[in-house]
């Protein structure tokens, strides 16, 4: 099998090359965190006026609070968010599809490039 | 090369041309267990108890003890491969000569990725340790954080770039003394005597023992892992140590028991003297758990000892951080899997310069404008898909090269059993990631289809085929 | 006294990162990019190994 010889790249399809792969890679990473739909999607429950009583919080859990610098009103927020784990199984299916898709997709393609490293490696002699 | 024979008991398939003009041997099974616990250390001090948040206080213990199963299978499978493949890039190499080049240069991204981002969440935390310092001292204004966040990762790379640090021995006295800073709190808080200021009873009860109830125990999993990111690191020592075969999976699974004792104290110590709300929230709450609760104890010679040990351990860790990960950057450079300019190497320093500083930039965007559970859980899943490449690779591994082949400096037993544990843990993990952080998990997966694509398509015609196998292995079967 | 030591902070990473391109700089015009790229895979592990060792 002949030997496949890369084309020499220059310095500007270098550049371009790193460029895309920023963009592609800190899109990736902060398009979810600009649309506001990274996760800890922790909201509060709004209340007036809580009290510890009201936030469910007991003499021990009270008393460390306030070492903490806490009252009830600025703990509230901590106390009362939490997260929705509802789901669809639409959403579920979905990611299933997404990552089980991409490891197939990978495998496959990799192992395309596989053969040829080893058909020029053993056999190109 | 060709001369090399795998099979000679003189010789083993070590290094890229064998090692009969081997490197010095040198390191024994407590080195490989420091260069393992520095990097991962910090997990204790920050980052885990998200998982309190995710599920509540005992929920967190749960998934810190699954992940120390899932990080047992890791270790041992990753011992067997690396106790053959022990050049340059560690999982990247392997995927390269077992898997594929593409497998290769996504395996090389996690590895960047997650080093990255973990360097990224200590710079936060470091931010965060000293804006608190001011604040006890008597600042007037408040103290911005950004000063030193930047100042942590310049200082870092400069040293990376200059190649000081790439001594183990200060690692291993930071990383010795944030691991006592632990004990310490332990015996300070005095959990068998009827004072201790420790609540757990109190502090666990009604709502706050399960307040999401099982559900809430899947999904701590997520940041479970959290306990022991970058563990699987210590293998790359392979070369330098005196008998991998003995050093290599002693050294690590002492890691990881030493991690898990840590954790499983790092946790006690934490849900005795906060409450779960705080602690779970590290980033209006407990940024640093442990510095916390110390504070909580109302010493000060307590909270000065944790918080150098919280410093000292982000600084341990951002620095194997950014040498891993320039590493691994360098690595696929060289192989031109990214444009070639990555490839140098210093001509005085020998470090991958160039490597060092283009990632600078991307640690200070994510360390300044991303949250810290969102910086953790990048780092997270990057590792995640790398633990999902293990198994594939070792079952691949055994079926290529069955036994008799290569000599190996470890195999680990009962294969295939750790293999397919492995992938179970890691599709529970997957399924907790995606419970409150589904879209993250979506979007950095569609990240690696896209940027998969490109490589395939567009950046694999750069590369040269045959020379990327450069270990003297026989011909794979079925091939 | 902590305005200081923010603008401290400041001053030293200016440096770090300075001190960094500078070298860059000399280094990538001192020396062909040959040389630069001429190393192979398990080379730059003997190296720091070496230097950890001897460091």
């Amino acid at each position: 099998m002949a030997r496949y010889i890369p084309p020499k790249q220059g310095k500007m399809g270098q550049v371009i090359d790193v460029i895309v792969l920023l963009i592609m890679s800190i899109g990736a990473l902060y398009i979810p965190l600009w649309l506001g739909l990274a996760g800890s999607s922790k909201l509060p429950v709004p209340a007036d006026e809580p009290t510890w009583e009201s936030l469910g919080q007991n003499a021990v859990m009270v008393e460390r609070w306030t070492a903490l610098g806490y009252d009830p009103a600025s703990a509230h927020d901590l106390i009362t968010a939490r997260f929705d784990y509802s789901f669809t199984w639409g959403a579920l299916a979905l990611m299933v599809v997404v990552i089980v898709g991409y490891f197939a997709l990978m495998l496959r393609l990799s192992e395309k490039e596989y053969r040829e490293v080893i058909a020029e490696k053993f056999d190109g002699k | 090369m060709a001369n090399t024979d795998i099979t000679s008991k003189t010789m083993d398939g070590m290094g890229p041309h064998g090692t009969k003009v081997g490197l010095l041997r040198v390191l024994g099974p407590a080195h490989v267990w420091a260069l393992g616990v520095g990097i991962v250390l910090v997990g204790e001090y920050m980052g885990w108890n998200f998982a309190v948040g995710k599920g509540g206080a005992y929920a967190a213990l749960i998934a810190c003890w699954f992940a120390g199963i899932l990080y047992s299978c890791v270790a041992m499978i990753d011992s067997e491969v690396t106790s053959t493949v022990a050049a340059a890039g560690g999982q990247y190499t392997q995927a390269k000569h077992i898997v594929g080049p593409l497998m290769a240069f996504n395996v090389g991204l996690y590895l960047v990725f997650a080093y990255t981002m973990l360097e990224a969440a200590n710079a936060i935390t470091l931010g965060y340790l000293i804006t608190v310092a001011a604040d006890m001292t008597g600042a007037v204004e408040p103290v911005s954080d950004r000063p030193f966040i930047v100042l942590a990762i310049m200082f870092l790379a400069w040293l990376n770039y200059r190649g000081v640090l790439a001594t183990l021995t200060f690692n291993l006295v930071i990383t010795a003394f944030a691991f006592v800073a632990i004990l310490v709190l332990f015996f300070a808080s005095a959990p068998w005597s009827d004072g201790t200021m420790m609540a757990h009873a109190d502090l666990m009860s009604g709502q706050a023992a399960l307040p999401y109830g099982w559900l809430g125990v899947l999904a701590a999993m997520h940041f479970g892992l959290w306990f022991y990111l970058g563990i699987e690191g210590t293998t790359q020592a392979a070369e330098e140590v005196r008998s991998p075969a003995r050093a290599l999976p002693f050294g690590t699974l002492a890691g990881i028991m030493t991690l898990l004792i840590a954790a499983t104290l790092t946790w006690y110590v934490c849900v005795g003297y906060l409450p779960w709300e705080y602690l779970g929230d590290g980033v209006d709450g407990a940024v640093a758990p442990l510095f916390s609760a110390a504070q909580l104890t109302g010493s000060t010679a307590l909270v000065v000892i944790l918080g150098f040990g919280t410093l000292f351990a982000t600084l341990a860790s951002a620095n194997g951080c950014i040498n891993d990960a320039s590493r691994a950057w360098f690595s696929m450079g060289r192989d031109h899997y990214l444009p070639q300019w990555f490839g140098a190497v210093h001509p005085t320093y020998r470090t991958p310069y160039r490597a060092i500083i283009f990632l600078v930039p991307i640690a200070l965007i994510f360390a300044l404008g991303a949250p810290l559970d969102q910086v953790i859980t990048f780092s997270i899943l990057s590792g995640l898909l790398g633990y999902t490449f293990m198994p594939i690779n070792v079952i691949l591994f055994r079926r290529k090269w069955p036994l008799d082949t290569i000599k190996r400096g470890y195999e680990h037993p009962f294969h295939p059993i750790p293999a397919i544990l492995l992938i179970c843990l890691c599709a529970v993990t997957y399924f907790a990631v995606f419970l409150g952080y589904g879209t993250q998990l979506i979007a950095m997966v569609s990240f690696y289809i896209v940027v998969s694509l490109w490589f395939h398509f567009w950046r694999y015609r750069f590369v040269k085929r045959a020379d990327q196998f450069t270990m003297p292995w026989p011909k794979p079967r079925g091939y | 006294m902590w305005p200081l030591i923010e603008t401290g902070a400041w001053v030293l990473s200016a440096l770090f990162a300075l001190h960094m391109l500078w070298d860059w700089y000399r280094t990538d015009t001192t020396y062909s990019e040959d040389v630069l790229t001429s190393s192979r895979e398990g080379e730059i592990e003997a190296m720091t190994e070496q230097h950890k060792l001897n460091g």
